[in-house]
């Protein structure tokens, strides 16, 4: 309908065209000189070896058979797909949890959702800093209310099995930012169809599985496919909370930690490029399966039908 | 049998019920959800003696008390045969070795017991005179002497320690010395850190620099880019439109190693270039997407009829459209400040040298050189927060309807 609209008020002429152009213009640089040629650079780099000084070497497939025996990279790619497999189903049913929490007319609703949002904004340095105390094996606040349960609390970062769940929790704090996704989403979902649902007799949970879920699955798609990306692409948390080390024994070793400190720490520009077309083409296919699976279980009502 | 109608077939009881239940947990999960920031705070403003208790401690204020017992202790291994003398003395023999034992002084073992060298026999509960002295750096240093004038206990004390005993005053064991209060002079030392080159002086304005700029640069490369795209037709928009919208699922990570290289050539890497100058060239696809989704909303009766009026693109773009576009630009402002202040992996690749840190760089800096000091990393981290918690409690509405649009127009 909108397009209708458009094509009516708008002339096509070459001066128009022209203009198009102009205003487009600092992206479409933007896209040749940041973007773009980068990715064709960063394709060529992939088959070659290069440490910056000595010209670069075309090494064919090198690089990506070296993957297979590096047990550093492999492990990192484990790391990357354990804290995914982990925390992006968590992330998602705790912000859908959170948010038809936030959906109810309670008057100290407001500042309920700012409570549940505010950590998401904080997220880099700082909050990995507040959870490195809060993880502290012997003083900090988590093993503490552990202790009050009775619970022996575990090392968390000092401790090879348990410093990704201690990363997953901490990615948990940030959930507030998906939460106000789904807020938005609810509060889209129009009365009547609680209403009719209502008059034939439904209670309260056969309402949230015959109306609220169905209606909530494009958001849910979106921020699936979103969390899913951002969570293949962790770094900063697991930099700081190990120094750069990925430690303890390499157990928290993720894929863009792993990239970042074979080309900026040991100068393998080829085999860092590398790797991050593998993390690529791993965030591509599983967007690309999402898509491919999605029309089983998004529902598309109406005007959002795609 | 349908008579009464029982609990669970009682909708409006059930629905009241549950609602009350539903509020205790969000409040619950509320409370989980702040207790970190408010552990940060607390934590920041504890003096070191504080910092490591169990269970832990949340109000910032304490008493220094005296808790020092001279220890007087075996010399010898052997049984303990106990002798008292009239004047209250008492006399510990081992095997022959005589321990002299003055009266004030509580007994740490029994007769008859076996002990090693080394082990306690007797504490003498600390008392003496205060002796105060100022240390180079402000702070204070508060001495237990005896009558001898030798020092029996030291404590060192901060800026924010409040003594209540005076020069000379006698104390004894479990007396109160000084208050310490909330350590607010942990901020000062967390800003100029003595273990770095650098204040935080230096890397707010690195931080507000690069920010800014980014800021700037976003708006206005990305209002008129979405301005192309919503308002003109061409042969190639929608192809083009597309690709900017395929642009977002691309991992920076792929781009990241071509663009070191590119900026290392230009002779901007460890200046603030490659940070800022990226975001004049579309201000990134995400950006361009929000406005354009703006504009479509916007009708184009205005764009005719300020042509009628004789505007050009660039001044129907500038005075009419702009303008309209304020509350995108706002959303777009605060998340983009948010972004560039958060903002640790580009920083890290560009940025070498110390002055050209930025908060977040700086942040992570001083973890590594005071990683148990949590007072001052808790300070240091809660600097760095301030910014943005007040930008989010000022800016909230905006946050919300960024989020509304992007997520679900899309």
């Amino acid at each position: 309908m909108e397009n209708a609209i458009k094509k009516s008020k708008m002339k096509m002429s070459t001066q128009d065209a022209v203009w198009g152009y102009v205003f487009l213009s600092p992206w479409l640089l933007g896209l040749l000189l940041f973007t773009g040629g980068p990715i064709v650079a960063s394709l060529i780099l992939a088959f070659c070896d290069w440490d910056l000084i000595t010209p670069a070497k075309f090494i064919g497939l090198g690089n990506f058979i070296k993957m297979f025996t590096d047990a550093r990279f492999l492990n990192s790619m484990y790391n990357t797909f354990y804290y995914t497999l982990f925390s992006v189903p968590l992330g998602i049913i705790g912000s859908i949890a959170i948010a038809l929490l936030m959906n109810q007319k309670w008057r100290s609703v407001r500042l309920l959702r700012t409570i549940y949002y505010l950590p998401s904004v904080t997220a880099g340095v700082a909050s990995a800093i507040i959870w490195m105390w809060l993880l502290n094996p012997d003083f900090g606040l988590v093993n503490y209310g552990l202790s009050i349960l009775g619970i022996q609390g575990p090392k968390w970062m000092a401790d090879e099995v348990w410093a990704k769940p201690a990363i997953i929790i901490m990615s948990l704090w940030g959930v507030g930012g998906n939460m106000i996704i789904y807020l938005a989403g609810l509060q889209g979902i129009p009365r009547q169809l609680y209403e009719a649902a209502e008059i034939d007799g439904a209670g309260m949970f056969q309402k949230f599985q015959y109306v609220t879920l169905p209606m909530l699955t494009p958001v849910i798609f979106f921020n699936l496919i979103m969390s899913i990306v951002a969570s293949f692409q962790i770094f900063t948390q697991v930099y700081v909370m190990t120094g750069g080390q990925g430690g303890p024994a390499d157990s928290t070793l993720v894929m863009v930690l792993y990239i970042y400190q074979q080309a900026f720490k040991f100068h393998n520009m080829g085999y860092a490029s590398a790797i991050a077309w593998v993390l690529f083409i791993i965030i591509l296919v599983f967007t690309l399966l999402q898509f491919k699976f999605s029309g089983g279980w998004v529902h598309y009502e109406g005007e959002l039908k795609k | 049998m349908a008579k009464k109608i029982s609990f669970w077939e009682s909708q409006r009881l059930q629905g009241r019920i549950a609602s009350w239940i539903l509020y205790v947990i969000a409040w619950a999960g509320a409370l989980i959800f702040v207790i970190p920031l408010v552990w940060m705070i607390s934590t920041s403003l504890k003096a070191p003696g504080e910092i490591f208790t169990n269970p832990p401690k949340w109000i910032p204020y304490s008493e220094l008390k005296l808790d020092y017992k001279t220890k007087i202790l075996a010399e010898h291994e052997g049984k303990i045969k106990i002798d008292k003398d009239a004047d209250g003395t008492v006399r510990i023999d081992l095997g022959g070795y005589s321990h002299v034992i003055p009266a004030i002084a509580e007994l740490q073992v029994k007769k008859k017991q076996m002990v090693n060298k080394g082990d306690v026999l007797a504490t003498i509960p600390a008392k003496g005179k205060i002796r105060i002295t100022e240390n180079k750096d402000k702070t204070m240093l508060l001495r237990i002497v005896d009558p001898d004038g030798r020092s029996i206990k030291e404590y060192n004390i901060t800026q924010d320690t409040r003594p209540v005993v005076k020069d000379g005053d006698m104390v004894t064991e479990g007396d109160k010395l000084a208050d310490v209060m909330p350590q607010w002079s942990n901020y000062a030392k967390a800003w100029a850190p003595k273990a770095l080159d650098e204040t935080f002086t230096r890397y707010t304005i690195n931080t507000l620099i690069i920010t800014i700029m980014g800021i700037i640069g976003v708006l206005l490369s990305s209002t008129f880019v979405a301005y192309g795209f919503s308002r003109f037709k061409f042969p190639g928009r929608d192809p083009l439109f597309l690709v900017m919208v395929s642009t977002m699922m691309i991992p920076a990570q792929v781009t990241m190693i071509p663009m070191f290289i590119l900026f290392k050539y230009l002779g901007w890497i460890d200046t603030f270039a490659p940070l800022i100058v990226p975001t004049f060239f579309g201000g990134g696809a995400f950006n361009i997407f929000l406005m354009r989704q703006f504009f479509m909303t916007i009708p184009y009766e205005l764009d005719d009829a300020a042509k009628i009026d004789g505007c050009n693109y660039l001044q129907i773009f500038w005075t009419i459209l702009l303008p309209l576009v304020k509350p995108a630009m706002a959303t777009t402002a605060i998340f983009g400040f948010v972004y560039n202040w958060n903002d640790f992996m580009n920083p890290l690749i560009y940025l070498n040298s110390t002055s050209n840190y930025t908060l977040a760089l700086g942040l992570q800096t001083f973890t590594t050189m005071y990683g148990t000091d949590y007072n001052l990393m808790m300070a240091a981290s809660t600097i760095v927060l301030l910014p943005i918690l007040l930008i989010f409690f000022f800016g909230q509405r905006f946050f919300i309807e960024g989020v509304a649009t992007s997520g679900l127009k899309g």
